[in-house]
């Protein structure tokens, strides 16, 4: 028999796993029922906006590319404007956070991005700056839009797709279920998030770096 | 629609100059007067006459320029299928889009499905019966799709043919364009055995195939039709297990439930098919997802079903198996194989089939104990996962124990010490009582092999020991069963064969050797882990962890030469007290060892040579912002001591002259971050790139804008191809 061969596939064995498994490590993410990592960001005003601060009350998170025919959708119907007037009124912050990289579609600097803010009369209470694409990885965002609600006590209630109906064509949304509503809803309602993940659907987030 | 219809030379012409000129295309400038930006949109068919009653095809041709995509049934992580919305006369009615299967759309980390170029979309047409020939018919249709580069615009087009009717069908000059996209739609294959699984996390696709036609599905694709039940963007290793193929599947995290079917297309790479004519290329799959694969062996099976670390864990697998199997050539196990098997055989009186019965409880008494050693493997692990385990290879108190243990065991093997003669004879008495007792005896000495065999089994114990404390669970327990089905595959095939027993060489010195032999290469897993423990802590810990090492070898030269037979009871107490607290004084020099603090230059000696051509600055955030404010392209090398690709790239690109002359050239600031003990800042600026692991090459060009993140395994023209393209200003 082979015996060196074996040998070095044994040695082979322990040397390759020693070696990978740190690899493998998985990175701080977003999971639904775990604490929404904490993040700074600033915002088309230059000022800093971290999740921390606003312990005590619901965060919806909405990655925005206003570029995007499926943010278009959002923002064309008024859907998403209504959507954030209902809930900022009930005290729920919302947080737009934009992390396409400078020069991609969607990213526009922050004196720009006030102009287009008003331009689609936003209701978000404000407009994150998120060019490195930092906080959009850590939270596994992957398109625009992507919706997350977070609760009171920094859980992450909801993660993705903004309703069921993965289109861009406004007359979907009429008909369609709104999950963000939805996990609100039950939410403040003090029940369990049913749905609490969706497949998020849209265009993709343009980050930096896209290898 | 005229003043796009260019030729494709001409359009691919002005793309090339708009892509040379670096102008980024203006969306909003083009989609405002453009329905169709990008592409455009034609209704083909393959009969110019239609037939009353008689289907036929219609086709929406899409054309795309270069670089922009539409999408598949499925888009993947983004993107919208394309639609058309008929108007057609009554009477006719149009089934759905036979959807040709897709290719991937890789961007950042999300993966979509869709078409570039070109695509053909067929829909079966069935006129009515009642319609008189010598007419004519119009079919209309709005055609929506979304189509996307780096941007995506929705496009739609009203499209529409007229055909004329006759007796019989007449084929049209486009009939050649729909039987091309034909080729192209997923079909079922006869012979191919199609089957589904699923385990924490992943679902395998096994895909048997038929006899006379074994294609290599090495890089085989499964493109899932359903949405929300695979995550699109890892990767699907395939494995090979005789003429079954197993694909890996990660489930989406999106996934409210786990899928109880999976449907999609398998595309085989390139060159193969699923068919001996050569003809199909995507094989369509619908299949109940079951958790039993019958007629696949488990080994390999389960050897597929842990995803998450890509390629790795089913060699690691192979590995542990082919381990387990070695370990039957042991002089603690081997010997007593032919006495189980008459055992077995006596016991049966010959009848093949209790024999049988008999072999596979003993398979299963083997993995039970197994799984045992493994469970309580899992719960020490458990108790250290508080304190962020995971990590273990920073923590140099972790590597210097593994070098005590992978010393020892050499130590073990060369026959140094003996560990568990005694577990050895109690067990050979255990075995010989047990024979007797049937079903249960047969099972019981299964668990007793294992117990027998630990002495032996100790050392490849060791080694998976020290892997399985780096895996998940999944992955820990997979190893731990992967070793007792090797451990277990002869036995058990012997007891289907017994006859096979003549076969098997006889018991002798041989064996003694191959175990002595075996000491070498766990000498030189203890020689890596010092130099790793080395780098972690410097010369202070490296001298006391070797002491450490020396205690060890004292400890078993004292057991070798007083062994416990042939001393009187005081002298065993005293030189086993000796031998213990040489053993703890050994593990206390490597965490005394460990405990030594690199010091702070000892990374780089050459960094104090302000000419070196290799210099590294060493890694910190404002580091980097520095640079990159001087206006100076910045490369960071995440690295690692413990990490061999990070080396080995090191070693054989980055630090080369071709390499460093090109970075001098264009004044790139070098930083390295090492990662070899645990450092935060670092660990949280790799998760600012999204990776979790070494190694990671980050390039910031000079000219403020994003950086670009380079391949895990390096080579010199990438290295040398992503500084040609950084802006040259700077």
């Amino acid at each position: 028999m082979n015996t060196f061969c074996r040998t070095s596939l044994t040695f082979a064995f322990a040397l390759l796993l020693l070696t990978v498994a740190p690899l493998t490590v998985s990175a701080q993410k977003a999971e639904v029922g775990e604490q929404a990592p904490n993040f700074t960001l600033p915002d088309t005003e230059g000022e800093k906006h971290s999740l921390a601060q606003y312990e005590g009350k619901y965060v919806v998170l909405e990655w925005l590319n206003f570029g995007c025919p499926f943010v278009g959708k959002h923002y064309g119907s008024g859907n998403m404007q209504k959507l954030q007037e209902t809930y900022t009124d009930k005290g729920v912050v919302w947080l737009s956070i934009v992390s396409s990289a400078e020069g991609k579609q969607g990213y526009y600097p922050p004196k720009e991005m006030k102009a287009q803010k008003k331009k689609h009369n936003g209701n978000m209470t404000a407009i994150l700056m998120d060019p490195a694409g930092e906080v959009g990885r850590t939270y596994g965002a992957k398109v625009t839009p992507h919706m997350y609600v977070i609760s009171p006590e920094g859980e992450l209630l909801y993660k993705g797709g903004i309703d069921d109906k993965p289109t861009t064509d406004e007359a979907d949304i009429k008909g369609a279920k709104n999950y963000v509503r939805n996990a609100l809803n039950q939410a403040m309602n003090g029940k369990e998030v049913d749905p609490n993940t969706a497949q998020p659907y849209g265009c993709t987030v343009k980050y930096a770096s896209s290898m | 629609m005229v003043p796009r219809r260019l030729s494709m030379s001409m359009l691919f012409a002005a793309l090339m100059l708009l892509g040379a000129a670096g102008v980024p295309v203006d969306a909003d400038a083009q989609s405002s007067d453009d329905p169709s930006p990008h592409s455009e949109a034609a209704l083909v068919s393959d009969v110019s006459a239609i037939a009353p009653g008689e289907p036929f095809t219609v086709a929406l041709r899409l054309r795309m320029e270069k670089g922009w995509h539409s999408y598949w049934k499925n888009p993947g992580d983004s993107g919208e299928p394309t639609s058309v919305d008929w108007a057609v006369p009554e009477g006719f009615a149009v089934g759905d889009i036979q959807w040709p299967y897709p290719h991937r759309v890789p961007f950042g980390p999300m993966t979509s499905y869709g078409y570039s170029d070109e695509v053909v979309l067929p829909f079966t047409v069935t006129p009515p019966e009642t319609l008189a020939p010598g007419s004519r018919v119009t079919l209309k249709g709005e055609a929506n799709w979304l189509i996307c580069a780096d941007i995506c615009l929705p496009a739609k087009a009203d499209v529409q043919t007229t055909l004329s009717v006759a007796e019989a069908p007449r084929p049209s000059p486009e009939a050649s364009v729909i039987a091309k996209a034909e080729s192209k739609q997923p079909r079922s294959v006869d012979g191919w055995t199609v089957q589904a699984a699923r385990s924490s996390g992943s679902y395998t696709l096994a895909l048997t195939s038929p006899a006379g036609h074994e294609p290599s599905l090495k890089g085989a694709y499964f493109f899932p039709a359903q949405e929300e039940v695979l995550d699109h963007a890892a990767p699907q290793p395939v494995s090979r297990a005789d003429d079954t193929h197993l694909i890996t599947l990660q489930q989406s995290s999106y996934a409210e439930e786990p899928s109880d079917s999976l449907r999609g297309v398998v595309v085989a790479p390139d060159g193969e098919t699923w068919d001996a004519a050569g003809e199909v290329r995507a094989l369509r799959v619908n299949v109940p997802v079951d958790s039993t694969l019958s007629g696949i062996d488990v080994a390999s099976m389960t050897a597929a079903s842990t995803g998450g670390n890509g390629l790795s864990l089913p060699w690691a697998l192979a590995f542990a198996f082919a381990g387990g199997l070695l370990l039957n050539l042991m002089p603690c196990v081997f010997p007593v194989i032919s006495v189980k098997i008459l055992g077995f055989a006596e016991q049966a009186e010959e009848e093949e089939r209790t024999i049988r019965t008999h072999g596979t409880l003993f398979g299963v008494g083997v993995l039970v104990s197994m799984w045992v050693l493994a469970g309580i493997l899992l719960a020490v692990r458990a108790a250290g996962s508080q304190v962020g385990w995971g990590f273990q290879l920073q923590s140099p108190t972790f590597i210097a124990l593994m070098a005590l243990l992978f010393f020892g065991i050499g130590l073990n093997l060369l026959g140094l010490f003996e560990v568990g003669t005694r577990l050895m004879s109690w067990g050979g008495r255990l075995q010989t009582q047990t024979s007797s007792d049937g079903r249960l005896g047969a099972f019981l000495t299964g668990v007793l092999a294992t117990v027998v065999a630990t002495p032996c089994t100790a050392p490849f114990m060791g080694a998976a020991l020290g892997v399985a404390l780096t895996l998940s669970t999944t992955g820990a327990l997979l190893i731990f069963t992967s070793l007792g089905v090797g451990m277990a595959a002869p036995y058990v095939g012997l007891s289907m064969a017994p006859r096979l027993l003549k076969a098997l060489p006889k018991p002798g010195a041989w064996m003694e050797s191959l175990k002595q032999f075996f000491a070498f290469p766990m000498f030189a897993t203890a020689i890596w882990l010092v130099w790793v423990f080395g780098q972690q802590t410097g010369n202070g810990g490296v001298a006391l962890l070797l002491f450490g090492l020396l205690l060890l070898g004292m400890a078993g030269w004292v057991v070798h030469r007083w062994s416990a037979s042939t001393l009187s009871q005081p002298l065993t107490v005293v030189t086993r007290g000796l031998v213990t607290l040489m053993v703890v004084g050994a593990v206390a020099a490597g965490v005394i060892g460990a405990g030594y603090d690199r010091p702070a230059t000892a990374s780089s000696s050459d960094s104090s040579s302000a000419a070196s051509s290799e210099q590294w600055t060493p890694f910190s955030p404002q580091t980097v912002q520095e640079f990159r404010a001087e206006g100076r392209p910045v490369f960071v090398d995440f690295t690692a001591a413990w990490c061999l690709t990070c080396q080995v790239n090191e070693r054989t690109v980055l630090n080369t002259d071709a390499v460093q002359s090109a970075f001098r050239k264009r004044n790139v600031a070098l930083v390295k971050a090492d990662w070899t003990n645990r450092d935060p800042q670092i660990t949280k600026a790799l998760e600012s790139h999204g990776r979790s692991g070494v190694p990671v090459y980050v390039l910031y060009p000079g000219d403020g804008s994003g950086p670009t993140l380079l391949p895990e395994v390096l080579t010199q023209d990438i290295v040398l191809n992503a500084l040609e393209k950084l802006p040259s200003s700077s």
